[in-house]
């Protein structure tokens, strides 16, 4: 057996056997039922709850991705901006590197006053979260763009645009799928944390419901419904960029 | 030079503070705050005149973040000394660790409020559950980064397991393991006020929530003032120890 398939028995046997010892747990009654439901119990409360969890992620998710669009275009705009004119970058970089540092949960209640309840202050807060870090990345990549690229293009008659469409753009390429990956995290997490501090709709409203009313088995179903989104949303951002970096033809 | 960047910098901050007032001066004063009116708030708040109670709420919350810490580094460095002594192992479970820290942290916490209620210990439970991951990540990368060879070597001169570990394995992995350790700390720390925030009954979170929720808005800056410098010192601290640290490998 080659050790990626004995890695992949490893994994499936133990999560197989913490499924079975929760269950045999759960079923011995040596946990209480209202705070530890077994999986069975937590998979017949997906069925339960299937409907109104799945519209509830789907409202999620489409605000995260309108956040996350946004935030993708200022960062990776920004970021070009900030790492190309230098005078403007050490001007306002302490300023972007204490917004990026700052718990962004601290200005919630501001951003709750001003824009009141509904799906606004979801997408500006998960905005907010998502940009920094691809804002901080993007800023450093193009400033460390290899001066000697730029200088053979402008030697052989680059125009501005050529230059950024032609020089820049495939360098930081990288850095912009980094920060994609890491965007789409906080993102999420913005708008749950909206949903789940004033929310009335979406996936953190419907899971501290579950939690207010003592409904564990729905509430351990939702929350792996919506971890699940999550591992899959940024496996698959994963794959598609060792798909792009074997396409530009990377030494891994 | 640099004295320009300088004062370029502190025109945009005092540009910013300007128009913030003049904002504030004529816009709805539940909604904006004047520094004008703020210094004056956070006078109040230092003075104990706003909230009496300030000092009580900002001892629990250290509390918490110090015993979530505490743990979160007890049993990172235990997963990840554990998981990272055996190829397979670490094979087998990076991975599973990798793509649930993929997951937005923060969909654990109702169940974590539900598990252990309004009080203390489910912000401890979240604020351990963040600061446990990059912990356990770094544990893991560092071992990665430990040159073989330079083992098999410590073993040929009579190095005990102890002593390989001490002198070879730790130095090597030093590096990443103490940024580790003060990425969980920043994330112990955002744990616990997250968890204060969105529900509970004393510490920094719940004072910020009250002075929102009754339109206090000037008291509700100068909480967060409070908090930021809570966060910073603790980063900063954090810091120290990270440069005390690499000097020690160097």
């Amino acid at each position: 057996m080659n050790e990626t398939v004995r890695v992949r028995v490893v994994q499936l046997l133990s999560v197989a056997a913490l499924l079975i010892a929760w269950e045999a747990v759960a079923r011995a009654g040596w946990v209480d039922p209202l705070f530890v439901p077994a999986p069975s119990a937590v998979a017949r409360a997906l069925g339960r709850i299937g409907a109104a969890a799945l519209a509830g992620l789907g409202e999620t998710l489409l605000k995260a991705a309108i956040a996350y669009v946004l935030a993708v275009v200022i960062g990776v705009g920004g970021g070009i901006l900030l790492g190309s004119v230098r005078p403007l970058r050490q001007a306002v970089n302490p300023f972007v590197i204490a917004l990026y540092g700052m718990p962004k949960i601290l200005v919630l209640p501001w951003i709750m006053l001003f824009l009141g309840f509904g799906a606004t202050p979801a997408v500006v807060y998960a905005t907010i979260h998502g940009v920094f870090p691809i804002l901080v990345l993007v800023t450093g990549a193009v400033r460390d763009v290899d001066a000697t690229l730029v200088t053979v293009a402008r030697a052989f008659g680059a125009r501005r645009w050529q230059l950024y469409w032609k020089v820049v753009l495939p360098a930081i390429v990288p850095t912009v799928l980094a920060g994609m990956r890491l965007g789409v995290v906080f993102c999420l997490l913005g708008v749950l944390v909206v949903e789940m501090f004033a929310g009335l709709r979406g996936m953190g409203y419907v899971l501290s419901s579950l939690a207010n009313g003592f409904q564990a088995p729905e509430l351990f179903a939702a929350t792996a419904l919506v971890s699940a989104a999550s591992i899959v949303i940024v496996l698959s951002l994963d794959a598609l960029n060792d798909r792009l970096s074997q396409w530009r033809g990377d030494l891994r | 030079m640099n004295k320009q960047i300088v004062l370029i910098r502190a025109v945009i901050l005092i540009v910013m503070l300007g128009a913030w007032e003049i904002v504030g001066r004529t816009a709805n004063p539940a909604l904006y705050v004047p520094p004008s009116a703020a210094i004056p708030a956070l006078g109040r708040l230092l003075t104990l005149h706003s909230y009496p109670d300030l000092l009580e709420h900002l001892l629990l919350t250290l509390r918490e973040i110090l015993i979530a810490y505490a743990m979160a580094i007890a049993a990172g460095l235990g997963a990840g000394f554990a998981l990272g002594v055996n190829r397979l192992v670490g094979r087998a479970y990076g991975p599973i660790l990798a793509a649930l820290y993929a997951v937005p942290a923060v969909v654990w916490y109702p169940s974590l409020m539900l598990f252990f209620g309004l009080d203390a210990a489910s912000k401890i439970a979240f604020g351990f559950l963040l600061g446990f991951f990059p912990i356990t990540l770094a544990v893991l990368a560092g071992i990665r980064q430990v040159n073989p060879q330079l083992l098999v070597v410590a073993r040929a001169f009579g190095a005990d397991g102890v002593t390989a570990f001490r002198k070879v394995t730790l130095p090597a992995m030093l590096f990443t393991l103490v940024g580790g350790l003060r990425t969980g700390l920043a994330l112990a720390v955002i744990g616990v006020i997250v968890g204060e925030v969105l529900g509970s009954k004393s510490g920094m979170g719940s004072l910020i929530n009250h002075a929102y929720g009754l339109f206090r808005t000037p008291d509700y800056i100068a909480l967060v003032v409070v908090t930021l410098v809570l966060i910073v010192g603790s980063d900063a601290v954090a810091a120290l120890l990270e440069r005390r640290a690499q000097r020690w490998t160097e």
